[in-house]
């Protein structure tokens, strides 16, 4: 009985405690909690294209050659201190820093600074199948989807800290690449290490950078822990400690941060932000961001392969409906798969109409008077272009309904949904994308293209040639009136074809305690924490 | 008019009488009694009663407040969901999937159960022996956890539920019904008919049956409470029923995205398998009860 | 006498151990899906591995065969790899089973501590104005659906009030070396400068799950508690007692509390298998990292191998704990044996 007293005295005395000091702030532990609304899929960001990945792993652990600057939009050096391009638009040079050090963790202990060779090691492994790391990982989607392996012909060493890559084309998108999450740079040395142990696969899973974080520990679906970094080269972080507490669910999210057990977190539901911003703890960052939420048709799959079959389903729907329900109003609606913001979207392009009788008569034409039956696939998690799929989905069969296609709606487990969904097993789908970087190719091509259809990001595994000349065409000319009519060209081909339909572009919102200062969100990536700090 | 005794007669009523007597004097179990009435009759009536059709979608009508609010309608009294559906007419057809979907798997185990308990309690020997001894084991494990397996073998949804929670209490209603013949059969009055030359068959339909059934009765109510309980449990879950079905546990499972903004989205399902599970809980302990009372006397 | 017992139960112990074994294997061929990915958890096998596999599960020979080898693996430690992670799903069990164990045994120590008192005064006062209490609590509490309660006691002293953290068992910033897997114990046993605000924010974690989970074997303890009691006062043996002339209190003590509590210990165990399948639900609610969570997890990823081995962990621990408790409570009481 003495034990169970003392348990009842605990559970007393922390009842009574609690009472009297309602927000235990943990004093001795300088961390900081951001709460992710997913598991990342891998440690390294060239195997991924998702942007919760992105927001888990790349400005925590990595740097780049290049940064995007948050404000402005323009390219500032990173790990690359200069940069110089041939008159012909083919060759890249590059000087790098020469104090940048690698992360020491319990697995990694590195011998020397960053060089050429890392850089080198990184960019390699995408290029060449005699790469040691090549085939580690069976494809590189967001490097497929820009065409790397055709773009890059050479990649050589100049000196021990100057690389320089030459292209097969000119391609005005190339530093954009380079900026990009998914060009995190690599260690050459843990690499080697890597062989010799023969546990090559740990590249992906095991992380080493020079990001201003580096790894701890991790336990999926439960949290990953990042250490400081002591020997960043750039200005320390003033946390000690940052966790990414892994919250699949938007409420319970919520929750979290009303209690505070999450510094920070994205809410992607637009609803419960006039609740939190009634509570003067907390703060909300509302940052423009580059995105869209589409439904896709698979086109590989009849009756989706007609266009009249596509166009009329995208008349069925009622998009502004659609737009008050899931994103409460918060979000643009879509026209193109670009946003409003960007500099080649087409102001001319029409808005897609609320129009049941003419999908009807759409699909009357298309040899199904009678309607027909189809899937609606769902994605089981939240997004920011995407708050809440089921709802759209339930939205969008009642719209069908009406004119006489009967859809049911699927959904999966979120790696079982990727997975089925990377099969074309489909017939249609309710996802979206998040840009990685302020260039138009950065939607038009990962989305549409052809060979985005192989990648897997293509996910109305769309594949047409005049589609994809244009985009083609729109990268090789370095001048930016031509670039712009040649995507408003495809984003044209795009609304006539409907091989998806777009539905919204959504701000990025993220909720902080009041007491957490100094967090960047990048509009064309992930979160960045190097400056936050946190008062008690 | 008062019937006019001639003699002095030991007036002694009818068994049933004296139970609903020893019932109805308990006003809760009475109040629950009532309560299980009105909701049975809900849930078969539910088709014709629903202010709203409970599927239909109002784009317009998001999330409203209950009327007794300031921003509620009178025209949507429970208020609407967050897909603008009517909470009202939701919950009352709700009440026919949970509670007499619930009524219906325990009525198909409750039968299935008598059968094979009847089976088993006639018989002796090492067969029935090791078959007492499996239910006995079986019994121990809560019908939920097994529920949970079976769905998990046949794959969620709401008629898989329905079959997986027949299956899962079917062993306490075997158990019961097979204690109950045994110790009828222990009785004196059962083995004068056996010597009257009654057959087993004549004897479990005559003479044990009429003595148990409210035992049945009782099974019935302890066994429909675990049935709405698990059915709203594993649509919660979302391994039950799935949306859109108006099921209370898939309700509370949906409105949980909406619960800071309308919590009454999540509260009224709560609400309402609540007050069914304390209805019949309270019939339950009014019978069990009454029964020790006429007992007692 | 007594040895006769044990063997019996030992011997139905072993053949419940064998059903259960037979349903987990049949349960390889009854999941959806190929039954080579069912039984290894594998994905994308080649055809070059396909053959090996089929040899080494003894896919080409009887069911027996194969049953026999499915066993094998089962004691040998080499269960199948999980779908969703590719790791085996034995260490998966075992790395969350603790998580569930600690909750499951709080929440019982407090159904314990709460349930007994309460239900022999309810007895003791029966029909009184705090028999009544104490009974209409405990209705209230066998009748709210868990799910609903947790959600609303969440909404008061998380939400509302701010008191108490939602999910986990620990803040995330706390680092602690697990040993046991036990959190309290591994807190206590480690060397961290911030052990005792560990110990603290952890018993902060505790008390809504355990509230929650103990809830309804609270209120069964309090209803069984009442009627054993309520059935050894109608005993003779105490009637006796009080005609002896032994006050009221000493009648309670001597005789009355034995034997009322003896049928509890038979229901300790009872208890414990409803635990378990609350537990599942309440894991859920609070993103408690325990068993309940990673099956329900598993049921949605449909992870056949893990729904297969963790369906014969919980099971089996079920089936033994109450076997255990049974026997243990023939042991201590005498009437219930039945040689």
């Amino acid at each position: 009985m003495k034990s169970s007293g003392s348990f009842a005295a605990v559970v007393l005395l922390s009842i009574l405690s609690s009472a009297c000091q309602p927000v235990l702030p943990t004093t001795r532990v300088h961390g900081l909690v951001y709460c992710a609304e997913g598991s990342p899929e891998s440690f390294n960001p060239q195997l991924v294209t998702s942007g919760t990945t992105i927001d888990a792993i790349s400005q925590h652990l990595y740097d780049r050659l290049l940064d995007i600057d948050p404000d402005s939009g323009t390219l500032i050096p990173g790990l690359a201190q200069s940069w110089q391009i041939s008159d012909d638009g083919l060759t890249y040079r590059f000087q790098l820093r020469q104090d940048v050090k690698f992360h020491q963790t319990s697995y990694f202990s590195p011998s020397r600074v960053m060089n050429a060779e890392d850089v080198q090691f990184t960019f390699g492994r995408l290029l060449s199948v005699q790469h040691p790391f090549h085939q580690t990982a069976t494809e590189y989607p967001y490097f497929d989807s820009v065409e790397w392996q055709q773009l890059v012909a050479k990649l050589t060493v100049t000196g021990p800290y100057e690389i320089e890559f030459t292209l097969s084309k000119p391609d005005s998108s190339f530093l954009s690449t380079l900026a990009t999450d998914f060009a995190a740079i690599l260690s050459a040395e843990y690499g080697a290490q890597l062989i010799s142990n023969n546990t090559r696969a740990d590249l992906d899973l095991l992380p080493v950078g020079t990001g201003p974080f580096l790894y701890r520990h991790y336990q999926k679906d439960v949290l990953i822990r990042y250490y400081r970094h002591p020997n960043y080269w750039r200005q320390l972080p003033a946390m000690e400690q940052l966790v990414i507490d892994i919250v699949p669910d938007n409420t319970k999210r919520i929750a979290k941060l009303l209690t505070h057990e999450c510094d920070v977190a994205p809410i992607p539901r637009l609803a419960e932000l006039s609740l939190l911003s009634k509570r003067d703890d907390f703060v909300i960052d509302a940052q423009t961001s580059m995105n869209v939420g589409y439904w896709a048709f698979n086109t590989r799959m009849p009756p989706f392969d007609q266009v009249k079959v596509r166009q009329a389903l995208s008349y069925a729907i009622n998009k502004s409906n659609i737009l008050q329900a899931v994103y409460f109003g918060q979000a643009e609606p879509a026209n193109s798969l670009l946003p409003p913001t960007s500099w080649a979207y087409d102001k001319n392009l029409n808005i897609q109409r609320y129009d049941p009788l003419l999908a009807k008569k759409l699909l009357a034409e298309a040899g199904y008077p009678e309607g027909f039956q189809m899937d609606i696939w769902a994605m089981p998690v939240q997004r920011l272009y995407n708050p809440n799929a089921l709802k759209m989905a339930e939205l969008i069969q009642a719209d069908l309904a009406q004119i006489g296609v009967r859809a049911k709606i699927v959904s999966y487990e979120w790696n079982t949904f990727r997975r089925k969904l990377r099969l074309g097993e489909h017939d249609s789908v309710l996802i979206g994308w998040s840009a990685d970087n302020a260039d138009p190719d950065n939607f038009l091509r990962p989305l549409l293209s052809c060979a985005a259809a192989i990648s897997g990001s293509n996910r109305a595994n769309w594949c047409d040639e005049n589609y994809d000349e244009l985009i083609a065409k729109a990268v090789h000319t370095p001048i930016l009136e031509e670039r712009r009519a040649f995507y408003q060209q495809a984003q044209q081909y795009q609304a006539e074809q409907m091989p998806l339909v777009p539905i919204a572009h959504s701000k990025r919102f993220q909720v902080r305690s009041r007491n957490i200062s100094g967090v960047r969100i990048n509009p064309y990536g992930g979160i960045n924490f190097t400056a936050a700090g946190k008062s008690l | 008019m008062k019937k006019l005794r001639l003699y002095y007669e030991e007036h002694n009523k009818g068994p049933f009488k004296l139970l609903w007597k020893h019932f109805t004097q308990q006003h809760f179990a009475f109040f629950g009694f009532i309560t299980l009435l009105l909701l049975l009759l809900l849930a078969v009536l539910t088709p014709f009663l629903t202010p709203h059709d409970p599927y239909l979608q109002n784009s317009q009508l998001l999330l409203v407040p209950p009327s007794w609010q300031n921003s509620g309608l009178v025209s949507y009294p429970l208020g609407t969901d967050d897909l603008g559906r009517d909470l009202m007419s939701r919950l009352m057809l709700g009440t026919s999937y949970t509670f007499g979907l619930a009524i219906l798997a325990v009525l198909g185990s409750l039968i299935v159960g008598v059968i094979l308990g009847a089976l088993s309690g006639m018989s002796k020997g090492v067969k029935s022996s090791i078959f007492n001894h499996l239910l006995d084991l079986a019994l121990t494990i809560p019908s939920l956890l097994l529920a949970i397996v079976i769905v998990a073998v046949l794959g969620p949804g709401l008629m898989n539920t329905i079959w997986a929670i027949m299956l899962a209490l079917l062993p306490q209603f075997v158990h019961g019904v097979r204690n109950a013949i045994q110790q009828q059969l222990k009785q004196d009055y059962v083995t004068a008919y056996r010597l009257d030359g009654a057959s087993q068959r004549q004897l479990l339909l005559f003479v044990i049956f009429p003595n148990i059934w409210e035992q049945l009765v009782l099974m019935f109510t302890m066994a429909l409470s675990t049935a709405v309980l698990d059915i709203a449990a594993l649509g919660f879950l979302s391994i039950g029923a799935q949306s859109p079905t108006a099921e209370w546990g898939s309700m509370i499972a949906d409105s949980l995205d909406s619960i800071y903004l309308a919590p009454w989205t999540v509260a009224l399902p709560g609400l309402m398998i609540f007050v069914t599970v304390l209805a019949v809980n309270l019939v339950g302990d009014g019978i069990r009860v009454a029964m020790k009372k006429r007992r007692e006397n | 006498m007594m040895f006769h017992y044990l063997l019996r139960r030992l011997f139905l112990l072993s053949f419940v151990f064998v059903a259960l074994t037979v349903f987990a294997f049949s349960l390889g061929y009854l999941f959806p899906g190929d039954v080579l990915g069912n039984f290894t958890g594998l994905r994308n096998i080649s055809p070059a591995e396909e053959i090996v596999l089929r040899q080494q599960l003894g896919l080409d020979q009887s069911y027996w065969q194969q049953y026999i080898y499915f066993n094998q693996r089962i004691l040998d430690g080499n269960w199948a790899l999980s779908f969703s992670s590719q790791q085996n799903v034995l260490d998966e069990i075992i790395n969350v089973m603790p998580a569930t164990l600690e909750l499951a045994s709080y929440a019982l120590l407090l159904s314990l501590i709460v349930g007994i008192p309460l239900g022999i005064v309810a007895a003791v006062r029966k029909d009184k104005w705090l028999d009544k209490l104490i009974s209409g609590f405990a209705l209230v509490g066998y009748s709210i659906p868990i799910f609903w309660w947790a959600l609303l006691l969440i909404m008061v002293f998380s939400l509302t009030l701010g008191w108490l953290p939602t999910s986990g068992r620990l803040s995330v910033l706390y680092e602690i070396p697990a040993h046991s897997g036990f959190m309290l114990p591994d807190i206590l046993l480690s060397n961290v400068p911030y052990r005792e605000e560990a110990l603290f924010d952890a018993i902060r974690h505790l008390l809504l799950p355990s509230l929650v989970l103990a809830t309804y074997p609270t209120t069964v303890m309090i209803r069984f508690t009442r009627e054993s009691m309520l059935d050894v006062l109608e005993q003779n043996y105490i009637k006796t007692a009080r005609a002896k002339g032994l006050t009221r209190l000493q009648v309670l003590y001597t005789h009355g509390l034995r034997n009322a509590l003896l049928p509890v210990t038979r229901q300790v165990g009872l208890q414990f298998s409803t635990l378990i399948t609350l537990a599942m639900i309440t894991e859920v609610i609070f993103s408690w990292p325990g068993i309940g969570r990673w099956l329900i997890d598993s049921i949605y990823q449909r992870n056949f191998p893990a729904i297969q081995g963790g369906l014969l962990v919980v099971s089996s621990l079920v089936i033994a704990v109450n076997m255990f408790t049974e026997i243990l409570h023939t042991l201590l009481n005498p009437l219930a044996r039945k040689f």
